[in-house]
């Protein structure tokens, strides 16, 4: 799915599958120009819709219909599909939450949905969710963060995840690590990541970030890349990270300051 | 008259002329406003003026840069006004210090001056004073949604008087800072987030399980809506016409509008489709028996 591709122009509308999300790609002539449109469906609706297969094939918008958002193309014949985290932060709610008691180490994986992006000459013109993008807050009513909602399951093992784990192409792993220094056990319910630090690093179909450290003491939980490594042999970095980490670092602390002081 | 007596009588008419010069001592007069002395010290003020200009432009020059970074836009425009004020009103009392012009007499005019001032501009002072006390409480900041009485809309500018609001049907309201302080405000922007309080009536054969689990389901189906803060189910009460149900739900401020109307339209549908009934006014009536 992640690659370059020529514009459906003879063959109707373009399926990219990623698991059970759907990302259609169609274009339009408009005048010595082209216009790709595209958009996004989701398996699992509502809550409240049947969960019986449909009888007849679910039928795609019509190109007027306003689901399909429309790019002039330009003089470009080329557009390609890249993952990319979410603007926000991502809030990975643990299927199974645990307690991590004082003065554990404990290394893991959990996996969480990476955006697919539209790129073409180089911009990206479009970006796509590859589950159904719900929200979150994570931390408190009147100073928490909104948050991408995600679900995953805690695999505690020190070892990469095998490839049967990565059966969804818009899974990216995230190996993680959780320290806690606090006195007390601590309740893992929730990891919150930021995205924009991270790189994703490909190998075949499989998609992964760099170690996150998360320590948990007593004034809260706090993210942070556990070290750049060399890149194992056979992958290679697919998107690189938005802001460096001392980037993050001093807004986060200019953040934490005015929220502080309210300045 | 003709030209002979008026050639007759010049010579009159200019000693009167000549005269009057003399009584105004012109030439003092002259002569004591433009000396050496006096032009050196027009020069100096000018100078001092020139340099304390482009000094007091230099420092708001700075103190806009930082605080533009630093502060929000209320306390970073008072504290350059009040920079801007203190160098321009520096710079003035040096000059009167270079004319060797006596400040006390002045300063005691300006103190008379100022109680009339006072009394006329009261008004404005507490304007300004209760701005002082707004910005110290950050109460709300450039952008904010703000209900002020009866009135909401998006904060556009605050001022040393006045905060001006655009109204959601695009009118331009002035609060004086006064009002602000005395009255209730409420900044609807302040947290990340607010929770949708959607109050329902449904008929007495409503099976309430039912209800609510159709609302949480409405809720969980709606992408605006937070899944943490988990949303909120309360049956309020047996009320006069049927049950009276609460749901509270949380929103991201910007998905405010969507998922609102997204949660209202979802529920008439789904309550629809299962055939609960919203309850309206009614009323029993027994006829009389005699």
């Amino acid at each position: 799915m992640w690659r370059q591709y020529d514009l459906p122009t003879s063959e109707g509308t373009r399926i990219h599958r990623a698991g059970k999300t759907v990302l259609y790609v169609a274009v339009e002539v408009a005048g010595e120009g082209e216009v790709l449109a595209a958009m996004v469906s989701y398996a699992e609706d509502s809550g409240l819709a049947s969960r019986r297969k449909p009888k007849v094939p679910i039928s795609v918008p019509p190109l007027d219909s306003p689901t399909w958002s429309r790019y002039f193309m330009g003089t470009s014949s080329t557009y390609e599909i890249v993952p990319g985290y979410p603007q926000m932060p991502v809030c990975i709610k643990l299927r199974e939450p645990f307690f991590l008691p004082p003065a554990a180490d404990l290394r893991g994986w959990i996996f969480s949905h990476v955006e697919a992006r539209i790129v073409v000459g180089g911009s990206t013109i479009a970006s796509y969710p590859l589950a159904r993008p719900f929200k979150t807050l994570y931390g408190i009513p009147e100073a928490g963060i909104v948050c991408r909602h995600d679900e995953a399951d805690f695999l505690a093992s020190d070892e990469p995840v095998i490839d049967t784990m990565h059966e969804d192409p818009g899974l990216v792993a995230h190996p993680v690590r959780l320290r806690n220094t606090s006195p007390d056990p601590v309740l893992v319910n929730e990891l919150c990541i930021y995205g924009e630090q991270l790189s994703i690093l490909g190998n075949g179909t499989r998609m992964q970030s760099e170690r996150l450290l998360f320590m948990f003491s007593g004034s809260g939980v706090r993210m942070s890349l556990e070290g750049q490594t060399e890149l194992p042999a056979g992958w290679t970095q697919i998107a690189r990270p938005r802001v460096s980490g001392e980037e993050r670092f001093i807004v986060r602390s200019i953040e934490l300051f005015r929220a502080m002081t309210r300045m | 008259m003709d030209a002979t007596t008026a050639l007759a009588d010049a010579p009159t008419a200019a000693q009167h002329s000549s005269g009057a010069l003399k009584l105004l001592h012109m030439d003092d007069v002259f002569g004591m406003i433009f000396n050496i002395e006096s032009a050196t010290k027009a020069v100096q003020i000018a100078l001092m003026i020139l340099i304390g200009l482009i000094f007091v432009g230099i420092i708001v020059t700075l103190i806009k840069k930082i605080s533009g970074k630093r502060m929000d836009s209320r306390t970073g425009g008072f504290l350059v006004k009040t920079v801007q004020y203190a160098g321009f009103a520096l710079i003035l009392i040096n000059a009167f210090k270079i004319a060797n012009i006596d400040l006390s007499a002045l300063l005691g005019a300006a103190g008379i001056a100022g109680i009339a001032l006072g009394f006329a501009a009261q008004t404005s002072v507490s304007n300004f004073i209760s701005g002082i006390f707004l910005m110290y409480e950050k109460t709300f900041a450039e952008g904010d949604i703000v209900t002020v009485d009866d009135t909401t809309g998006v904060v556009f500018s605050i001022d040393a008087l006045s905060v001006k609001l655009r109204t959601f049907d695009n009118r331009f309201v002035r609060i004086p800072n006064e009002t602000l302080i005395k009255t209730n405000v409420i900044n609807v922007t302040r947290f990340p987030l607010r929770r949708q309080n959607i109050k329902l009536t449904v008929t007495y054969n409503t099976d309430i399980e039912r209800a609510r689990t159709i609302l949480l389901q409405t809720a969980a189906a709606n992408p605006g809506v937070l899944r943490k803060p988990e949303p909120f189910f309360m049956v309020q009460s047996f009320g006069p016409n049927g049950i009276e149900l609460f749901l509270g739900v949380w929103f991201a401020n910007p998905d405010w509008e969507q998922a609102n109307n997204g949660m209202y339209l979802d529920i008439k549908k789904n309550f629809d489709a299962a055939g609960i009934e919203f309850a309206y006014p009614t009323m029993t009536i027994y006829p009389k028996k005699s």
